[in-house]
């Protein structure tokens, strides 16, 4: 009991919102081309593009706006030739999405190798990060400066967000043609929709939201850039957009129950259960968060379910009417 | 899958295509390596050496060519149905773990039986390993693309304790124990660790090759890859043919981590894959699940990652530069239309023509 109480306490919650805001903003990204009809498995290497870009150029301007900035062009000119290559040269975009995180690996792997001669961590002795937020009133109190202050920025903007690509997306007119291209894309070309420039249009966005995960992943997450940081987050992304079936605010808590399991984990290492197994806890909870979703979801609406019954009742018939046919002649 | 038909493989255009997608990502690191100081024309002699000349560096080329290979074929068996097995990776690691376990846990056989039973073991946990998302896919519609990612993660933090804790060898770096003598496979080239894992690794290949194109399970497969209704109309279960095809891709998987446990390591070092799954995977999408071309393709992405090596040691030219090549080169060649030429002839109208209208 005593260490479950170790476990839970109350500076779990900001523990949980810090593990899960780098997996939130990703998975907007993966929202917004979701709803497109794109899966967009390139996010794990815009992220790893715009955690290095940022970082640098917020580094060496020593301004954190200029890092976002650089991250959010990166992302959106990594993006762009995604959706280049997707859309106008008919590659899968599996292919590019996955050339696009194994460029992302070398490619920074190689820049700073080149442009600061180390290789796996870039630690400077006077990173730039992202603003931390601080409520002197809540500070006083140890409990309540827990919950209330000593917020990164994006932390804190991250639900703020999540309800503005909601909103966007179930109300406005912009939102209901992206989701009328990823629902059938042929009903809305009819419909008099530039296909094309929807789903490009998604593609850029979710390089900007991919690109501001990177930003905070290497300001505000941790201040430092590390080879392959990003360590799997542009997938759980999907996984959680996923999970809220192309809904952000229900892809916000899948992310939430992801932030939970991490920074359950982390606390678990101390009571002596091995870092593999611990390490192995979220990805776990992924698949079993993903599961639970669609076994709800399969039960509501299951196209080929309902599809093999028919199918089966065809056949039923059909063998019955065979059967039926023989008796008569014999 | 679309059968490609030969004649639309050989024009001019796409040849043309080919041929272009492959020099442009060479011509652009050439660029990068004359901008970085160093002398291009050398760092691709180097390449060259360090691919082919010489059997340590041929030797090598042949070593990971087999995994990547068989990776490649793995992903390959999986697209058949219609299943984006990204989770080859978790397969390979499971495959490489239980052989290993298996070559120095089971003592005081010999080696025409010793080895097998490894291979058993590696091909056995593999297709257990790729099976549960496929069956997750099948009966409750789990997207396959993000499970099998993360069964990828849990199987390498698995095999990471594996290694550390009950299996350790109790040296400095993290590896298990060594397998016994009479589980490793021959090496074929000595200076290098090319083994005859190489021999049984093409056969696979032609079997699977076969499987696929000949047998029944491989008509049920190409058919449920078309259309799985159609298929269940047939009386083919296709939920089934999907277990089946993720199982077959494990094993697959599993054989690849065999043959890098037995053939070339002797044991496993935590974190010895480095993605390797990827590039078949990568091989595998470039060929576009043709088959005939996977070898090729997994071929030049071995020669290249082992030239990239000699690279580095003789010209000093990054080996991440490569990656970085590899990465351009395969979003090039899965590019249609790259590069377009059309030829307008534009016949004059004849007279009668004319006056028939």
């Amino acid at each position: 009991m005593e260490t479950l109480s170790n476990i839970v306490t109350y500076s779990l919650v900001h523990a949980t919102l810090r593990m899960s805001t780098p997996v939130v903003l990703a998975t907007l990204a993966a929202v917004i081309s979701r709803q497109g009809g794109i899966t967009n498995i390139g996010i794990e290497g815009i992220m790893l593009f715009g955690a290095y870009f940022g970082f640098v150029s917020a580094w060496v301007s020593g301004n954190w706006l200029w890092g976002v900035a650089a991250s959010v062009v990166a992302g959106v000119v990594v993006s762009a030739a995604i959706g280049i290559v997707h859309l106008k040269h008919n590659t899968h975009i599996f292919v590019i999405g996955f050339a696009m995180n194994m460029l992302a690996l070398g490619g920074t792997r190689f820049l700073l190798q080149q442009m600061f001669n180390v290789s796996g961590a870039l630690l400077v002795d006077k990173p730039v990060t992202l603003p931390i937020l601080r409520l002197s009133l809540a500070e006083r109190n140890p409990v309540t400066a827990s919950l209330f202050s000593g917020y990164s920025l994006f932390e804190l903007l991250a639900p703020l967000l999540v309800l503005g690509v909601w909103y966007v997306l179930y109300r406005t007119a912009a939102g209901l043609r992206l989701r009328s291209v990823g629902l059938h894309e042929p009903a809305a070309r009819s419909a008099g929709i530039d296909v094309y420039r929807v789903k490009m249009r998604a593609i850029l966005l979710s390089g900007v939201f991919a690109g501001i995960a990177g930003a905070h992943l290497s300001m505000g997450y941790s201040s430092m850039f590390v080879e392959n940081m990003t360590n799997g987050r542009g997938f759980m992304a999907l996984a959680a957009a996923n999970f809220g079936g192309g809904n952000p605010i229900y892809a916000f808590l899948g992310c939430l129950v992801f932030g939970l399991s991490d920074s359950i984990a982390i606390r678990l290492q101390s009571t002596g259960i091995p870092a593999q197994f611990v390490l192995m806890v979220p990805y776990l909870v992924t698949v079993a968060v993903l599961t639970s979703a669609m076994i709800g979801h399969s039960r509501r609406s299951d196209a080929a379910r309902i599809a093999r019954k028919l199918t089966e009742e065809i056949q039923g018939k059909e063998i019955r009417g065979k059967a039926n046919e023989k008796g008569k002649g014999s | 899958m679309k059968r490609i038909n030969p004649a639309s493989i050989f024009n001019f255009t796409s040849i043309f295509n080919f041929i272009f997608s492959l020099l442009l990502p060479f011509v652009l690191g050439a660029i990068v390596v004359a901008l970085l100081g160093h002398d291009p024309q050398e760092a691709l002699r180097e390449l060259f050496r360090g691919a082919f000349v010489g059997r340590l560096s041929l030797g090598t080329t042949l070593q990971k060519w087999v995994p990547i290979l068989l990776t490649g074929l793995a992903f390959c068996i999986t697209s058949q149905v219609r299943y984006f097995n990204i989770g080859v990776e978790g397969c390979f690691y499971m495959g490489a773990l239980f052989s290993a376990g298996a070559g120095f846990l089971i003592t005081g056989l010999p080696w025409y039986f010793h080895i097998p039973s490894c291979f058993f073991a590696g091909v056995l946990a593999g297709s257990v390993w790729a099976a549960i998302p496929g069956v997750l896919r099948v009966y409750w519609q789990v997207n396959e693309s993000c499970s099998t990612i993360m069964f990828n993660y849990v199987a390498i933090q698995f095999a990471g304790f594996m290694i550390v804790n009950p299996w350790s060898a109790k040296s400095a770096a993290s590896q298990t124990m060594p397998i016994l003598p009479s589980a490793a496979l021959s090496r074929l080239m000595p200076p290098s660790r090319a083994n005859s894992g190489l021999f049984i690794a093409l056969a696979l290949y032609a079997a699977v090759f076969w499987i696929i194109r000949k047998t029944r399970l491989g008509f049920k497969m190409r058919s449920t890859g078309a259309n799985p209704f159609f298929t269940d109309y047939m009386g083919i279960d296709s939920r089934r043919v999907v277990v089946l095809a993720t199982a077959l891709s494990g094993a697959v998987g599993g054989f690849a981590g065999s043959v890098e446990t037995m053939g070339v390591y002797g044991n496993i070092i935590d974190g010895f894959s480095g993605w390797l799954a990827f590039d078949g995977m990568l091989a595998a999408l470039i060929s576009k699940n043709n088959l005939w071309l996977l070898p090729v393709y997994s071929f030049m992405i071995a020669a290249l990652k082992t030239g990239a090596l000699g690279m580095e040691r003789f010209t000093g030219v990054p080996k991440a530069l490569i990656d970085t090549i590899i990465a351009i080169l395969i979003i090039f060649l899965s590019m249609d239309n790259l590069f377009r030429f059309r030829f307008h002839f534009h016949f004059p109208r004849r007279k009668s023509e004319e006056k028939a209208r």
